[in-house]
């Protein structure tokens, strides 16, 4: 930079030095680093893996068996459970977060809406530890006294969907997991979900309800399919989230590798189970490289649901 | 202010003494006019004056933002609109309004219409199709679509979509049509075929448009209303309004004096 002050001004040379050149290296570098960050992790995990695909193989997926004791591992177990407490945070969350949104900006005054809106924000902000010691201090004895025992006396005796609702009221398990994460992951739904909405023309919606629809006819028959590809992206976007949370879902799911279709029945995800088995288990053992085998699967599961949530925002915006 | 009604057309709505307020801005000011059945009422005036604000109240658009308000009458079938009790679902399928930009709704270009009269409406599929042929041959807009009816709305050209808009409002058969601007945002062959569009409707409808084009109004509108600051300075027929207004506003106006 002292250079270029003394040097006679020229239209051609860099006349102001090369810092240009090294800010330009530096946020390349930036940049590349993420790259190598991403790249050096899925390495990582595929390599610590490599000595439970080789002992088990791709049967390693399909295995519900996981005994330290007898050296058997696989992954089955809680990769259902963490299918299934993802899918049911969605379920719950979903109708809860579209309800905010419409709610926001269809419905609420200004002011009214920018309070609600920044406590949502907030919601999102809160660590998910404290999510984890709420639900186990408050969520889970509520699921054990009052919801389970009643809704395995209603629910639990229709047939067909009865199975969901049997079985022992322990308060853990994969319905309070699914709970727990739906509270998470409905301020991100949420947040996504009232852009959309916002960004819809006013004059659309004027024009709906000039033709005399109702605010339930135009957020269905407008709203709705006017925003559907980024509703789906961001849906997509929380599911992401809820694959992979830990420290929440550890301290109600119960922590049994246990497949089973009761919703009360304790479980695992992946995440829990490495949370809780990593530390003990020594490097380069069998059950070390199952669990970054498990790692690895996990992921894969979240790189997908990425990928889709990208992919569908991105039809969008060329769509438009 | 001056009135000075032209004819003995009785009024498909009144408007007496009405305020409008958007929070504490003043918008329309003591306001009073009335749209003559089976006309075109145009309303001009500077950007600003309240005239598309005038709009917003005939169908209760303004109802849907928290902190606007009317006070006064506008009298439609015997009952003040801005009162408490109305039902604005059936008030606004019965006053339709098309705004400045298309607003081709998110489907098909049938059932952008379809869509409309079966909020209203129970028709059969062959009473459906053939409401909706008939909107489009009267918007001209038929012999275009006949063959992609259940293609997107959104591939139609600006000036498609418009007369597919004023499909849409006229297919719910209301008895007023209000028109904010409705070609601002046309070429001047989709002008020309709506202004021709509106000499056609006027004869079973009550219309009332917002332009900000004088030759538009001089052409379409029977009455022409001027808008100045909020207020009505002069309503006349429109051969009148152009040729000998009586107020010095409005002579500066459609002279091009300010605006």
């Amino acid at each position: 930079m002292e250079r270029s002050a003394t040097s006679p001004s020229a239209l051609t040379g860099a006349a102001k030095g090369n810092g240009d050149a090294v800010f330009a290296a530096i946020v390349r570098f930036s940049a590349a680093l993420i790259l190598l960050g991403l790249g050096g992790m899925v390495a990582v995990m595929a390599w610590g893996a490599r000595g439970a695909f080789a002992r088990f193989g791709p049967g390693f997926v399909f295995d519900k068996a996981w005994n330290p004791v007898t050296q058997h591992f696989g992954a089955a177990a809680p990769m259902f459970g963490t299918v299934i407490t993802a899918l049911l945070a969605i379920l719950l969350a979903v109708p809860l977060a579209f309800g905010i949104a419409v709610w926001l900006t269809e419905i609420a005054s200004a002011r009214i809406a920018g309070v609600i809106g920044t406590l949502i924000q907030l919601l999102a902000a809160v660590p998910s530890i404290i999510f984890g010691m709420w639900g186990f201090a408050v969520l889970v004895p509520f699921m054990a006294h009052y919801v389970e025992p009643l809704a395995s006396h209603t629910l639990g005796r229709v047939p067909g969907i009865g199975t969901l609702f049997r079985g022992a009221p322990y308060g853990t398990g994969f319905l309070t997991g699914g709970m727990i994460l739906a509270v998470m992951i409905t301020p991100f739904i949420c947040a996504v979900m009232r852009d959309v909405f916002l960004s819809i023309p006013a004059v659309l919606k004027e024009s709906a309800y000039g033709l005399g629809m109702t605010r339930w006819e135009v957020v269905r028959r407008i709203i709705l399919p006017w925003s559907r590809s980024s509703v789906v992206g961001g849906v997509m976007l929380g599911l992401g989230r809820a694959l992979g949370e830990t420290m929440a879902i550890t301290f109600v799911i119960g922590n049994a590798n246990h497949i089973g279709w009761s919703l009360f029945s304790p479980g695992n995800t992946i995440a829990s189970l490495i949370a809780l088995e990593f530390p003990e288990s020594a490097v380069g053992s069998l059950k070390f490289s199952s669990l970054m085998a498990a790692g690895f699967l996990l992921m894969l599961i979240s790189l997908g649901t990425l990928v889709c949530s990208r992919l569908l925002l991105r039809t969008k915006a060329a769509g438009r | 202010m001056t009135v000075a009604q032209n004819d003995a057309a009785p009024a498909a709505i009144s408007v007496r003494n009405l305020d409008f307020y958007y929070g504490a801005h003043h918008a329309l000011k003591n306001i009073s006019i009335d749209f003559p059945q089976g006309q075109v009422t145009g309303m001009i005036g500077p950007s600003g004056c309240g005239k598309s604000t005038l709009l917003r109240v005939l169908n209760r658009m303004y109802d849907l933002y928290p902190g606007q308000r009317a006070t006064g009458e506008v009298i439609f079938d015997g009952c003040n609109i801005i009162g408490p009790k109305v039902n604005l679902n059936v008030l606004r399928s019965r006053v339709g309004m098309v705004f400045q930009k298309p607003t081709p709704f998110p489907m098909s270009i049938y059932d952008n219409i379809a869509f409309g009269v079966r909020l209203h409406e129970r028709l059969d599929r062959a009473a459906m199709e053939a409401r909706v042929e008939d909107v489009l041959r009267r918007v001209a807009l038929w012999p275009e679509v006949r063959d992609r009816l259940r293609d997107s709305a959104a591939a139609l050209s600006g000036g498609q979509q418009q007369r597919l808009c004023i499909a849409r409002t006229i297919a719910t058969r209301p008895e007023v049509v209000l028109l904010d601007e409705p070609t601002s945002a046309l070429d001047p062959v989709s002008t020309a075929r709506i202004e021709e569009l509106l000499d056609e409707l006027k004869a079973d409808f009550t219309i009332a448009i917002v332009t900000h084009n004088l030759q538009q109004a001089a052409r379409c509108a029977d009455q022409v209303a001027f808008f100045y600051m909020g207020e009505v300075v002069e309503v006349d027929s429109a051969d009148r309004m152009f040729t000998t207004p009586r107020e010095k506003r409005t002579q500066d106006y459609i002279t091009g004096r300010f605006g």
